[in-house]
């Protein structure tokens, strides 16, 4: 896959990765790789993105507010970058979740109900 | 400290950015190492394994991080910083490129520039009076003279009854001696009635106006100073207004200073501005007109400029038609005779200045725009081929994951940079341009000479430079961020040509330059033709090795014309023995720089046509200045020293006097009485005929002239000409000879004051200077058109050559002989300015219409010139053709199909 493919199905998934990197961020801070690993335990490796995607993500929240990053000891006694969410990026999670719900449930219906209403 | 703030913040910009950028490399490093272990640890892969596992899970590391550079909506001065430094170092990767775009933008941009300094010195910059577009000068004009004086009856018939006007005031200028320290200075002088300054809303800077009394016949002495006088002989000393100074070797109590920069509206010309003001000293009597409301047959005398102040609202338009109105009346009442046509009228004092010069300037500087153009297509065309040539550079970095806008702004930065470098070139180069000006500027041209680089003119440059790097970049840009990478690269190693659509571009704008130097050229051509032709005009003297300067001999200490004429003669002997020096005389007024008037004359056996007069313009010389001046004698002699005082008065006529008066009857010998009917004097007998000098401008009918001795003339009507023009022939530089005559001048008498000296060439190239300013820029302007255009074809078809190298070998290998190849990649360049050619003479034939006033003895559709042009531009074209086709037709065969 060649990166001048990619914006198309980033676009897709651009909003998605940032719902799940913030849902990941509730339950503690985390660096960038501790995100990636986080996101595809939780998806069972269905969620496999181009793990360097991430970062662009990582500093769109950080430049709009929802997550905060800093410096810390991480696990191999290196300084890594940890990221934590703020309270803008709580109530940015609460709207994401309630639009994708809605939409999903809209999804859900059409798939649903389509083959019948056709 | 503003700019203080903008650069600390730039800086922190900076620091911080550098800062960023390693905490991103260590971030992603982070990343990849954890991946590694996890990898090794978790799946128990070797190390070398996992490295390129997690390397190949994370993706292109440089694409992520330009992905987050652009995340992180950095301010333009950052983006701008970069993009600059980036173009600024692939810039300096390609020197030659980069100095030709350069140094062609730097042409383009500091031609404009240049340019635009004069346009806003002569056009731009309001003249120094207040609400000029409400003053006029009044001119009087008559069959045979288009724009000439006024009389005194017609000033106050104005004054009082055109009611478009609120006041009127009348003028004149002459020049004085100024004596201060024993040194005597000629200075030129206006002598102005105490109107005038209100009129023009100037006040004195110190010190005040001439007042009501002071501004009559014989009225207290009294002066005002111009500023440069002030400073050059008073040490700028403000104690001076109330001092007396000496004027013509009399005492003159000074009453102002006028600020610095003030001149009276007649003063923007060749003579160079007046420095000193004393009141005209005028009324009806003193200027033998009538009293009161009473009007003169024929006006009276005219012998005065004016100026005029426009009441508030009314315009110059309601002037003119009043005084075109109150004229038919007096025409009506028979006081100005019907077939002499007399006119009154009044032109705005911005007209008057630069009206001549307005059309030259705005041709020239749209030629200059022009030029920029044909320099924005060209440096667009160096950077087209650029980008073709980068066109697998754009491909894999668009591969790696550079976005388009991103690709674009690096490309108009590159442009932004060039522009940069080529404007500070270019300010540079019209820096030069506007010295060249300020020094060499003919006097004769109103204003040119105080063109400055001020901060508009700058800002001015600026914006060109910013314009012409969006005009040269869009194009290239938008041509370059179009790959695919996909196609590009799967091309392989051998390029194939570049497809038509590219190319088109630059063809196209190949014939646009062809286009628009065609124009050009042709204005310039226009433009030589018409300056030959000047100069070509006969004007009936050889100024070649002619030195002349202005002299003048003060009532003060030449009470009589007796003494005058001792001086001129005394003069001429001791310049005579000058080595070098072939002929020597005076003239009263030089041909090509001081007017002439004309006396009413009576020539015997010649009846005037009812209402006319047998008018002659007058001449006053001594001996030797026909030799001098180079005139040439048809018949007769010319005056020598038996033509004193006391001898019968003689007098030489030019050709066209012989014409209107003589016709068919012998000339020589012929009687003539000077001046009205003083049947007392004695008459004057034509001794000699010369050729007819063109005295008031190169392209101006020539009346019937007349010369008479100096001695002779000032007792017979009785004038003393007391400042003469002394006119020096000698072999070589004229000007040589300034040394040695001014100090035959000081032995003789120091007090007399020198002024104007010039070379009579000098004098005659002030006549046909705004002409020749515009042919000199012109062709300038031409040349550079032309040379850029050939840069700009040998640039498309050099392109041409290259890309169809392997088909041009394919060709040769099939039996194509050279010639072959050389007709079929010349045809490239060829068709391109053939097609420059054909729209290039369509809108010069639409656009040299303007060209009209500016022309002299060739119209604006010239066929000669259209002629030459076309072939110029072809050879060229041709020429710049030739060299990469010729380089085509050598393909060496066996070098393209293994190569």
């Amino acid at each position: 896959m060649t990166d001048a493919n990619a914006p198309s199905r980033s676009d897709i998934l651009q909003g998605t990765l940032e719902m799940l990197t913030l849902k990941a961020l509730t339950l503690q801070p985390m660096h960038g790789w501790g995100i990636s690993i986080r996101l595809r335990q939780i998806s069972g490796d269905v969620f496999d993105v181009n793990q360097g995607s991430l970062y662009p993500a990582l500093q769109r929240m950080l430049r709009r507010g929802w997550i905060r990053a800093y410096y810390a000891d991480s696990e191999n006694n290196r300084k890594a970058r940890y990221y934590e969410i703020t309270r803008g990026g709580l109530a940015q999670l609460e709207v994401q979740m309630a639009e994708w719900d809605r939409s999903s449930r809209a999804v859900n219906r059409i798939l649903r109900f389509a083959p019948q209403g056709g | 400290m503003a700019w203080y703030h903008a650069l600390h913040t730039a800086f922190n910009a900076l620091a911080q950015r550098r800062r960023e950028e390693r905490q991103m490399a260590d971030e992603m490093r982070f990343h990849l190492e954890m991946e590694t272990r996890w990898l090794m640890s978790e799946k128990g892969l070797p190390e070398d394994e996992a490295k390129w596992a997690a390397q190949r899970a994370f993706g292109g590391v440089e694409a992520h991080k330009d992905a987050v550079r652009d995340e992180r909506g950095t301010s333009w001065l950052e983006d701008l910083v970069q993009d600059a430094r980036f173009g600024f170092r692939t810039l300096r990767r390609r020197p030659g490129f980069t100095t030709v775009a350069s140094l062609t933008l730097a042409l383009g941009i500091g031609a404009s520039t240049a340019l635009f300094g004069v346009v806003k010195a002569v056009l731009l910059t309001p003249l120094p009076y207040s609400r000029p577009e409400g003053i006029a000068v009044l001119w009087s004009s008559w069959t045979g003279f288009d724009q000439t004086w006024l009389s005194y009856d017609e000033y106050e018939e104005w004054k009082t009854d055109i009611p478009a006007f609120a006041n009127v005031g009348l003028f004149s200028d002459g020049a004085v001696n100024l004596t201060a320290d024993g040194e005597s200075e000629r200075i030129r002088t206006g002598f102005i009635d105490r109107d005038i300054l209100p009129i023009l809303g100037v006040q004195p800077a110190l010190g005040r106006n001439f007042t009501a009394e002071e501004d009559i016949p014989n009225g207290p002495a009294v002066i005002i100073l111009g500023d440069d006088v002030w400073r050059s002989r008073f040490s700028a000393d403000s104690s001076v207004v109330g001092r007396t100074i000496q004027v013509n070797g009399r005492d003159r109590v000074v009453v102002g200073v006028m600020p610095a920069g003030f001149k009276l509206p007649l003063d923007f010309g060749a003579d160079g501005p007046t420095r000193l003001w004393v009141p005209l000293g005028t009324n009806a009597q003193a200027s033998g007109a009538i009293e009161g409301p009473g009007f003169q047959q024929g006006g009276g005398n005219h012998g005065f400029y004016s100026a005029a102040r426009l009441k508030a609202g009314a315009t110059l338009a309601q002037a003119n038609a009043q005084l075109a109105d109150r004229v038919a009346k007096l025409t009506k009442d028979g006081m100005y005779s019907s077939d002499r046509h007399f006119r009154a009228f009044a032109v705005g004092v911005e007209q008057q200045v630069t009206g001549r010069l307005k059309p030259i300037l705005l041709v020239v500087f749209a030629a200059v725009g022009f030029v920029l153009l044909i320099a924005c297509a060209n440096v667009a065309g160096l950077l087209l081929v650029r980008g073709e040539q980068r066109r697998r550079e754009m491909a894999v970095r668009v591969a790696l994951g550079a976005g388009g806008r991103r690709l674009s702004r690096q490309l108009l930065a590159e442009t932004i940079v060039l522009a940069g470098i080529g404007g500070t070139l270019g300010v540079a180069l019209a820096a030069l341009g506007v010295w060249v000006l300020r020094n060499t500027a003919p006097a004769a041209l109103p204003r040119v000479a105080e063109t400055r680089l001020d901060p508009l003119v700058l800002g001015f440059a600026l914006g060109v430079a910013v314009i012409a790097a969006i005009i040269a970049g869009l194009l290239p840009a938008m041509q370059a961020t179009s790959v695919t990478p996909q196609t590009e690269l799967r091309e392989g190693g051998r390029s194939a040509t570049s497809g038509p659509g590219r190319l088109r571009w630059r063809q196209t704008l190949v014939a646009a330059e062809v286009a628009l130097a065609v124009v050009l050229v042709v204005g310039a051509g226009l433009m030589i033709r018409s300056v030959v032709n000047l100069f070509a005009i006969d004007a009936g003297i050889r100024p070649d090795g002619v030195l002349t300067m202005r002299l003048s001999t003060p009532a003060a200490w030449y009470p009589d014309s007796i003494r005058v004429t001792a001086f001129h003669d005394e003069l001429r002997r001791r310049v005579a023995a000058i080595p070098g020096v072939s002929a020597v005389g005076f003239v009263r007024n030089l041909p090509l720089a001081n007017e002439m008037g004309d006396w009413g004359l009576q020539v015997e056996g010649y009846t005037p046509p009812p209402n006319q007069g047998t008018p002659g313009d007058w001449q006053v010389v001594t001996p030797g200045y026909f030799e001098a001046m180079g005139l040439r004698l048809r018949e007769g002699r010319f005056f020598d020293d038996r033509d004193r005082m006391d001898a019968p008065p003689a007098m030489i006529v030019n050709r066209r006097f012989t014409e209107l008066y003589l016709k068919g009857r012998p000339a020589i010998g012929t009687h003539v009485r000077i001046g009205g009917a003083n049947a007392n004097r004695p008459q004057y007998t034509i001794v000699g005929i010369v050729d007819n000098v063109k005295h008031n401008g190169l392209t101006r009918e020539v009346k019937a002239q007349f010369y008479a001795p100096q001695p002779q003339f000032a007792t017979n009507p009785g004038n003393t000409s007391r400042s003469m023009t002394l006119v020096v022939r000698g072999t070589g530089d004229p000007m040589r000879l300034v040394a040695p005559v001014r100090s035959a001048i000081r032995s003789l008498d120091p007090r007399v004051p020198v002024s104007e000296v010039r070379s009579m060439t000098d004098v005659v190239e002030q006549a046909i200077a705004a002409p020749r300013f515009a042919m000199q820029l012109l062709g300038l302007f031409g040349v550079l058109a032309l040379v850029l255009s050939a840069i700009g074809i040998f640039g498309i078809v050099s392109q041409v050559v290259a890309s169809r190298t392997q088909e041009f070998g394919i060709r040769a290998a099939l039996g194509a002989t050279p010639q072959n190849l050389l007709v079929l990649s010349l045809g490239s360049g060829v068709r391109q300015a053939a097609a420059g050619l054909v729209v290039g003479v369509a809108a010069a034939l639409a656009l040299t219409r303007t060209m009209t006033t500016m022309l002299e003895g060739v119209t604006p559709t010239d066929p000669l010139t259209f002629v030459t042009v076309v072939a110029v531009t072809a050879v060229v074209a041709v020429g710049a053709s030739l060299i990469p086709a010729r380089r085509a037709a050598k393909t060496d065969l066996a070098k393209v199909m293994t190569g």
